[in-house]
This record gives C-alpha cells, sequence and structure tokens, in this order.
C-alpha cells in the first residue's frame, strides 16, 4: 500500500469536470484507489462518490493506493491533482 | 399578472403547451432469473447513453459546448463503476432492475442534497434526470417530447430536467415557465444559451394555464401575462423587437476593451456578493470585480465565519477571476442590515448609527480577523481593500493602521500575502465627499458607492414614496460632490472608480467621463451596455455637455437637458 497528503488547488474543488478525469483515470487501474478526506474514505474510481465528498479548494486530502499497480496509480494522481486536474 | 425569478432575458409571446411527467410507478418484484435482469438493466443503460449522446449532440449545436457537457455528464454517472457494481448487486440479491436503480440512485441524490455546498446541490437534479431517463426506459415508457412542439409553443412545467430542455428547438420555443428552479439551476443556463426567455419559481403555475392559453413571459422582469388583451400584446410584441435589436448590437462589444471614442480606457467591473458571482462577472466579459460584498458570508448563521472560512471565499473569487483586480469590501453591517447573534443594539437611527467601519473598528478581533482572511486570500490574486461608511481620515488612517498590524502578524509566520496589497475608501458619505481632497492623499484609491451617497446627501430614503422623488444622482447637490471626489482623486494620482448603480446610468456616463472616472462597475448583466455607452463618447464632447450640466441649478433641468443630447 502507497499513500500521498495533498492539497487541492483547482478552484472549484472537485466537481463534475474535475472529479470525472480523476476518477477516469484511475479507473485504468487495477489496484484499489481511496481518497481519505475528513475522516472518510470514498472510492476514487467513483465519479458519485468523489462529488459526494464534496472536497473543496485548498482542502488537504490523502490518496492511498493499493494493488498490484499501486506506485503507477498513485503517480498519476498525484500529478494529476498537483496540475489542477485539467482545469 | 403572476410572477416568478426572472432567469433568462427577454420576451416571449405564446402558446402553453403543459409537459406533464408520466408516471413511473411500479410494483417491485422478486427476480428468479438473474442473468436475464442484469442483461434488461445493461441493455437500458446502453440504450439512455446513446439517446443522452443524440441531445448532448443536438444541444451542442443549439447552445454550446458547455451546455452539452452537461448530458456527456450524464452519461460518465451512469458509467460509474461503483454506481452499476452497486446496482449488480442489489440485482444478484433478486431485486429488479428498476428499484435497483432507484435505491442507488436515491441514495446520491440524498447525500448530494444534504451538503452545504450549491454546486454539488445541483449534480443532485443530474442524478434525478438520469433515474428518470432509465426507468423510463426500462417501464417502456418515453420521455416527454418536447422536440415535435410547433412554432410559438411556451412550455410550461413542474420541473424542467436537463434531458428535457436538450429537446428544445429554440425556433419553436419561444418562452420557458416553471414551478421550481433559480437563476442558477441548469435549465436557467440552458435557457440563458438557448436565449430562450424563462421566468421560474412561479407557485402551482402548471395548475393556473391551459394547454393552448395565450402567454406572455417577460423573462427580463419574471412577469407573465395569462390571455394578453390587443393592446398588452402591441406593447410586447414592440418591447420583444427593441429587446431582441439591442442583444444583437451589444453583442458587437464582447471581448473588446472598454474604450471611450476618442481613445482613452476605462475599467468596466462587476459588483458581487458571492465568490461564486465571480463565474458570472467572468461570462458577462466584465474585467475585474469593483465591489465584493462580504456580508453573504455573515449572513444566515449562528456565529461570525472563521477566519479559515472567510479566506476560502475571499481566494475562491481570487482564482475564478485569475489575475484580474478584486476589490473587497471589509463588512457594512449595522444600519438595516443586522446579525442577531452580533447582539446589536435596537437603535434611534440606525443609518447614523453604529455600523460599517464604525462598529468594525470597535470590534477589533472581528475587523482583524476578515482583514487576515482577505490578506492571506492575497496571495491567490489581485485583491484590494476598500473601507465603507468612512467620514473622517481617523477612520481610514486607523483601519490602515490594522492592516499594518495584520500584515507584520502575518510576516512572523512566515504566511504568505501581497506586502503592497492597495487600501482604498468608499466614497458613500457627504462628509468624505467633501474631505475627499484630504482622504485621496492617504487611500490608495476610491470608490463611490452612489446608492448612500444620493441617500445621506439629500437626506432621503428612496424606500419612502413621499420622499423618493428627491433621491437622484443627477440632483446638483450629489453632482457637485461627485465631481470633487474625482477631481481629488486625480490631483493625487489615485483611481477612482464608482460602484453605485449611477455607474450604468446612461445620462451619468458623459459626466463621469468628462470628471475623470477611471473605473466603472456594474451588475453583470449591464456591462456589455455600459461598455457601448462609454463608446458613444470623445472626452471633448463629455466636457461640454459636463460643463453645461454643472450650470443648471435643478435636477429637472439637468434631466432634461441630459435627455436631449444621449
Amino acid at each position: 500500500m502507497v499513500s500521498k497528503q495533498l492539497v487541492l488547488t483547482n478552484a472549484q474543488g472537485f466537481h463534475m469536470r474535475p472529479a470525472s478525469v480523476f476518477s477516469g483515470a484511475m479507473s485504468k487501474y487495477s489496484c484499489d484507489v481511496t481518497i481519505r478526506f475528513n475522516g472518510n474514505d470514498y472510492n476514487a474510481k467513483s465519479l458519485l462518490n468523489i462529488i459526494a465528498a464534496c472536497i473543496k479548494c485548498g482542502s488537504e486530502l490523502e490518496v492511498i493506493c493499493n494493488g498490484a499497480d499501486e506506485n503507477e496509480a498513485l503517480a498519476e494522481a498525484v500529478e494529476l491533482i498537483e496540475s489542477g486536474l485539467g482545469e | 399578472m403572476l410572477y416568478g425569478t426572472a432567469a433568462s432575458e427577454g420576451i416571449g409571446i405564446g402558446r402553453v403547451m403543459l409537459v406533464e411527467e408520466h408516471s413511473l410507478e411500479y410494483t417491485p418484484k422478486t427476480v428468479t432469473d438473474i442473468e436475464a435482469e442484469s442483461q434488461r438493466f445493461k441493455n437500458a443503460v446502453a440504450l439512455f447513453c446513446d439517446n443522452t449522446k443524440a441531445q448532448a449532440e443536438n444541444l451542442r449545436t443549439a447552445a454550446g459546448d458547455k451546455e452539452a457537457e452537461i448530458l456527456e455528464g450524464h452519461i460518465q454517472m451512469i458509467k460509474d463503476p461503483y454506481l452499476s457494481g452497486e446496482i449488480e448487486k442489489l440485482i444478484n440479491e433478486g431485486q429488479c432492475a428498476e428499484s435497483a436503480l432507484e435505491h442507488m440512485c436515491d441514495m446520491f441524490i440524498a447525500m448530494f442534497s444534504s451538503t452545504d455546498d450549491e454546486l454539488t446541490r445541483q449534480r443532485a437534479t443530474d442524478v434525478k434526470d438520469i433515474k428518470i431517463g432509465v426507468l423510463s426506459i426500462l417501464l417502456g415508457k418515453n420521455e416527454v417530447k418536447i422536440s415535435t412542439a410547433p412554432k410559438g409553443t411556451v412550455i410550461v412545467a413542474k420541473e424542467l430536467t436537463p434531458s428535457m430542455t436538450a429537446g428544445i428547438n429554440k425556433d419553436n420555443i419561444v418562452g420557458i415557465i416553471t414551478e421550481t428552479g433559480g437563476t442558477t439551476s441548469h435549465s436557467a443556463i440552458l435557457a440563458r444559451a438557448l436565449e430562450i426567455p424563462a421566468v421560474l419559481s412561479v407557485n402551482g403555475i402548471t395548475g393556473k394555464l391551459a394547454a393552448g392559453e395565450q402567454v406572455i413571459v417577460d423573462g427580463s422582469k419574471g412577469e407573465i401575462i395569462v390571455s394578453p388583451d390587443d393592446s398588452e400584446l402591441q406593447t410586447y410584441t414592440q418591447k420583444r423587437r427593441s429587446f431582441l435589436e439591442e442583444r444583437r448590437e451589444l453583442e458587437n462589444y464582447r471581448n473588446k476593451p472598454t474604450v471611450s471614442a476618442s481613445g482613452e480606457n476605462y475599467e468596466l467591473f462587476c459588483n458581487i456578493g458571492k465568490p461564486d458571482d465571480a463565474l458570472k462577472t467572468v461570462s458577462a466579459d466584465g474585467e475585474g470585480v469593483g465591489l465584493f460584498r462580504t456580508e453573504f458570508l455573515f449572513m444566515e448563521r449562528t456565529s461570525v465565519p472563521t477566519e479559515d472560512e472567510q479566506f476560502e471565499a475571499y481566494k475562491k473569487a481570487a482564482l475564478i477571476l485569475k489575475n484580474k483586480p478584486l476589490i473587497i469590501r471589509t463588512l457594512d453591517i449595522g444600519g438595516d442590515k443586522d446579525l442577531p447573534y452580533l447582539g446589536l443594539e435596537k437603535e434611534e437611527n440606525p443609518f447614523m448609527g453604529f455600523r460599517a467601519i464604525r462598529y468594525c473598528l470597535k470590534k477589533r478581533d472581528l475587523f482583524k480577523t476578515q482583514l487576515r482572511a482577505i490578506l492571506r486570500a492575497s496571495a491567490f490574486g489581485k485583491i484590494s481593500i476598500m473601507f465603507p461608511l468612512v467620514t473622517t481620515v481617523d477612520e481610514l488612517r486607523e483601519g490602515k493602521q490594522l492592516v499594518e498590524e495584520v500584515k507584520s502578524e502575518l510576516m512572523k509566520n512566515n504566511t504568505a500575502f501581497n506586502k503592497d496589497i492597495k487600501v482604498g475608501v468608499m466614497i458613500e458619505t457627504p462628509s468624505a465627499a467633501v474631505i475627499a481632497d484630504i482622504l485621496a492623499k492617504e487611500a490608495d484609491f476610491f470608490s463611490i458607492g452612489t446608492n448612500d451617497l444620493t441617500g445621506y446627501t439629500m437626506a432621503c430614503d428612496r424606500g419612502n414614496s413621499n420622499v423618493s422623488y428627491l433621491y437622484s444622482p443627477l440632483q446638483p447637490g450629489v453632482l457637485r460632490l461627485i465631481k470633487n471626489i474625482i477631481e481629488s482623486g486625480r490631483k493625487n494620482n489615485i483611481p477612482v472608480g464608482m460602484c453605485g448603480e449611477a455607474a450604468a446610468n446612461e445620462m451619468m456616463i458623459p459626466l463621469l467621463i468628462s470628471f475623470g472616472l477611471t473605473e466603472f462597475s456594474v451588475s453583470a448583466p449591464s456591462v456589455l451596455k455600459v461598455r457601448k455607452a462609454i463608446s458613444k463618447w470623445s472626452k471633448e464632447e463629455t466636457d461640454k455637455i459636463a460643463e453645461k450640466v454643472m450650470q443648471f441649478s435643478t435636477q429637472a433641468e439637468i434631466e432634461n437637458y441630459l435627455k436631449t443630447v444621449i
């Protein structure tokens, strides 16, 4: 299992488009991908779960990957979030 | 006349088509052939995706990419592996596809609706739309077809779902009326993108109108006239024509700089009340925000917002505006704006009482918290600070002193902020207007708040119909003050803007240009109108007009003269 603490920087927070970009990218991997936010875990391959988490700009969150391709998955997750999720 | 929320500008005259949602009731049953049921669900989803894709393409040609994306989002949502996985699980447990789908969709609708975030709450409408769409397919019911509505149709519905809106042929639909939905709902956004006049949130409207009845939809005012008579029809046909002509013409001013006929450049900003309004500023082609009222953060709650809450809100607006200027006005509370949790005493004369900067300078903790939040946000955009209701230079000095204190505290903590942040004064009291020469030496900028300035100068409440005739920025007394404020700013080389309603007043614009105003801050829908109005004038022409205007003795003379020249 690998994980990293990150800060969400895109202005709109994890809304429709960023959430869809992120969940789409994570779905390519076979490992489990989880977003831990405010003490709750959310399935990061699920667009609806990410939206329900209601993560706003400036929030701290943790991405946790667990499975065969966990390193690759985490690397892409970090890059996506740090680059502002295509905003 | 019936009233609702003005959600999409323009006038529509046509006949009612009642869009009733067909019943999607069913009796849940236990499934025995699980594989067949699972396949039935997959087929329904596939068909839903095909339909939605086609609707999205239609919408792309009719309205644009942004609008089509809303529907494409529905495809992504229904394809969510978690959602389909959970539905499959329920089907495997013997539930029928309908109830499995409904169970999961309702769960997300409840989750989204319970958040405190408006954008997330709006997503609940999308999930509802998906549920209705897939259920209709599973139950073999066709979705309501708006696409076949004849020319001159006014759609009347309880709620307009995005997929319904997608079926709209904008050549045939002339108006939209619904019982629910506000100005930021999908329906409103789509109606505006399609340029169809819309009045939303009209109580019980589906029960009040009959199919085929003639109605006038005034989406600019939020009014509906049922069975209009000949003279009403004539008036509104004329109104409709001039509205359409103006709209066409104003579009020529989009994405252009704000410049006068003689080539001087002006800043054209918007007034906002919430961080999300910054989006409206951007889409209205505003060049920045000249007044961000911060009271909203303090309203509808039971305690003072924390520094972090305020910081998030200011930062959000700054990030949306990218590097466009953002002037944040510090708390303007008291007067008519009371907050029970602050425990303000009832006053005999609240407009002359303990409010705005006076209150903030006494409640230093509250004020410094706000200043700290603004300063922290200044690391993310071009933010300035503005103090409301200043009457003396002492207030400005004290306020600036507190800004400096907060700055050194932040510096000690190594917190990022803009060290050169500008601190300006909102000039809205006669005293500030008269001592503008003194204030200009110590303020970084002025912004004239004409609403209060006019009220205080004329000593009149515009809400009181016995005295409201006195309320006009074209009163010689008010104009002299405005001229003095702008000239004092100019002499001291500080920019002077205006964030009151007078900034969008076509009679005021030539005078403001002549006096030397550098920034106009108006409501988002006025941006293009004001840009057009400014483009008409050369500096020389406005100087002649202003010279003449300043010689008249009464407001009536001034107004009559200005009417002949604009």
